[in-house]
């Protein structure tokens, strides 16, 4: 017995989760409430549902992918709110600033149509933020990838991920020339790799893999010379190696992931924390505004994960990895219903973007791989991380809808 | 309190959560969009929810509903099926004054709207599914 389709159903739960977690927000800050929690609430229902409708006005293409990531963005917006009503309003503004990016993007991709032929342009822009990162940067927690413009600080390093995924897409699906030039991908593997190496040196060692997985994924699918594929992956063991001999901060990192235990109490103190945090929630969590998130140091940001399982529940992490999953697996359909080649790839990148760095950081946080800094996408508290992910996201919409035959029920 | 309503709240948000990660899937599943485009790309049409490749005869993903749309084993029909549990005349939906009706034409084997056998004309709208036999339809009321 089917009942008959609600097809605005997702919409209106998106709002009913929003209202109901920021009444409990209201009544968890009653006595010290300000007219700020006020803007908060009202901001972001009216932020997600505008954005929402203006996506349905005016696009034709995939109209999962925002919704999926709305639910995303609530769901951390609450949480970074709980741990620290300041930073709530911050990434309310860094949000409305990403919305706005994301259509920017979705335009820029749907009217501008010489994306394939800049290759030049993307090996360029990537190696002038490493050098301004190199020359500008600041560290902190042991990785200078930090530049300061203006007292706004921005992570170079997310920027440069996007032009990677253009830079690739354009080299394997857009002008044939540079794939003429003689060994032109192995040229290509050294410039990613000159790209990882500027990583490690800026100790990012999420990037770091974050660029090897997209160049890896993207190699192994379009390829023309297949022994490239084993000489990567034997590269990157012999770089795995060579990185955990020769630096410190990558032994660290093993070493707290193999046995976090006896190191509690100075680098193992996260990861442990992490792990009490998680278990301290169990199935359905202490309730919002009842756990001792604060424990865990950065839960607002790379921990955030943590954070959301010991509040709300084991049940609502693997609620955010489901919907990491559904974002990833619309990102490989959009990419396979798209015909143009380097839209296709593009699409990939990004969607592979996505899977990758989720799956490094809540993999990490769970201890199941070594854990290494990065922001869970959408979730985490950071500027730079949610305007780069709205950009990505914008990207993904424009390639949704650049199809030649623009056909109604394929969509 | 505050205490009782956040242990009760828990609850109530992961509920929430797996349904709209279970609408969304379902939605996906069904391959239909969640929002209407005005009148973009107007007009109403049946969209087969059938993988077409698992079914013995030629059909296509989706027809538009103009004026009539008829389905049934003859060749006058617009959607014609040769399959013997199908008849002849099986239904027909007809726009009338910007609404919809589906009429079963006395098929021997029934036409069910959302599971419910219909007996003469019923109106349908926006998301109704539409079941012959095997075939499953769902109806998309573009504009």
């Amino acid at each position: 017995m089917k009942e008959r389709l609600n097809s605005k159903a997702p919409r209106k739960l998106l709002f009913l989760f929003e209202i109901l977690s920021l009444s409990l927000i209201f009544l968890f800050s009653w006595e010290g409430i300000q007219t700020e929690t006020y803007a908060i609430a009202v901001g972001l229902v009216l932020l997600i549902y505008f954005s929402n409708y203006m996506l349905g006005r005016i696009s034709k293409g995939d109209n999962y992918v925002f919704l999926i990531v709305c639910m995303l963005v609530s769901i951390g917006i609450i949480m970074i709110y709980r741990i620290s009503p300041d930073l709530g309003l911050k990434q309310l503004m860094w949000l409305a600033l990403g919305i706005a990016m994301f259509f920017a993007a979705y335009f820029a991709i749907r009217y501008i149509s010489f994306w394939d032929r800049l290759t030049p342009l993307y090996l360029v822009v990537s190696y002038g933020l490493f050098a301004l990162t190199l020359i500008m940067g600041t560290r902190t927690h042991g990785a200078i990838n930090w530049i300061s413009i203006g007292g706004v600080s921005v992570q170079p390093a997310e920027i440069t991920k996007i032009v990677l995924v253009f830079l690739l897409a354009a080299f394997y699906g857009g002008d044939e020339k540079y794939r003429r030039i003689k060994n032109a991908e192995i040229l290509l593997m050294l410039v990613i790799y000159s790209f990882i190496g500027l990583l490690f040196l800026q100790r990012d060692l999420g990037a770091a893999l974050i660029f090897f997985g997209i160049f890896a994924g993207l190699q192994y699918i379009y390829t023309q010379d297949r022994r490239l594929i084993w000489a990567n992956l034997g590269l990157a063991a012999i770089g795995g190696i060579a990185g955990y001999i020769l630096f410190d901060h990558v032994k660290v990192r093993v070493t707290t992931w193999l046995d976090p235990w006896p190191y509690i109490n100075d680098k193992g103190y996260q990861i442990t924390q992490s792990l009490f945090a998680i278990s301290e929630g169990g199935f359905f969590g202490t309730g919002l505004g009842r756990g001792n998130p604060a424990f865990i140091p950065l839960s607002y940001n790379d921990f955030i994960f943590s954070a959301i399982s010991e509040e709300m529940g084991i049940f609502t992490g693997i609620g955010i990895i489901m919907l990491f999953m559904l974002l990833v697996y619309r990102g490989f359909k959009i990419a396979l219903r798209q015909d143009n080649q380097f839209f296709r790839i593009l699409a990939l990148g990004i969607s592979m973007v996505f899977g990758i760095q989720s799956f490094i950081i809540i993999g990490g946080v769970l201890k199941v791989i070594p854990l290494t800094g990065l922001t869970l996408p959408f979730v985490s508290y950071g500027g730079s991380s949610v305007v780069t992910s709205f950009i990505a996201l914008g990207i993904l919409q424009g390639t949704s809808e650049k199809r030649g035959k623009a056909g109604i029920g394929n969509g | 309190m505050f205490d009782l309503l956040s242990i009760v709240l828990k609850y109530v948000f992961v509920f929430i959560i797996y349904l709209f990660i279970f609408t969304i899937i379902r939605m996906i599943y069904l391959d239909i969009r969640s929002v209407d485009y005005g009148n973009l790309e107007s007009g109403a049409y049946l969209k087969l929810l059938n993988r077409i490749d698992s079914l013995p005869y030629n059909l296509s993903d989706s027809y538009p509903v103009e004026g009539e749309l008829t389905l049934g084993r003859q060749k006058e029909n617009i959607i014609q099926i040769k399959d013997p549990y199908i008849s002849k005349k099986h239904f027909r939906i007809i726009k009338d004054e910007e609404e919809f009706f589906l009429e079963d034409l006395g098929s021997s084997n029934g036409t069910y709207l959302n599971g419910e056998r219909v007996l003469d004309v019923v109106r349908i709208g926006k998301g109704d599914i539409i079941k012959v036999g095997e075939l499953e339809f769902i109806f998309i009321d573009g504009a």
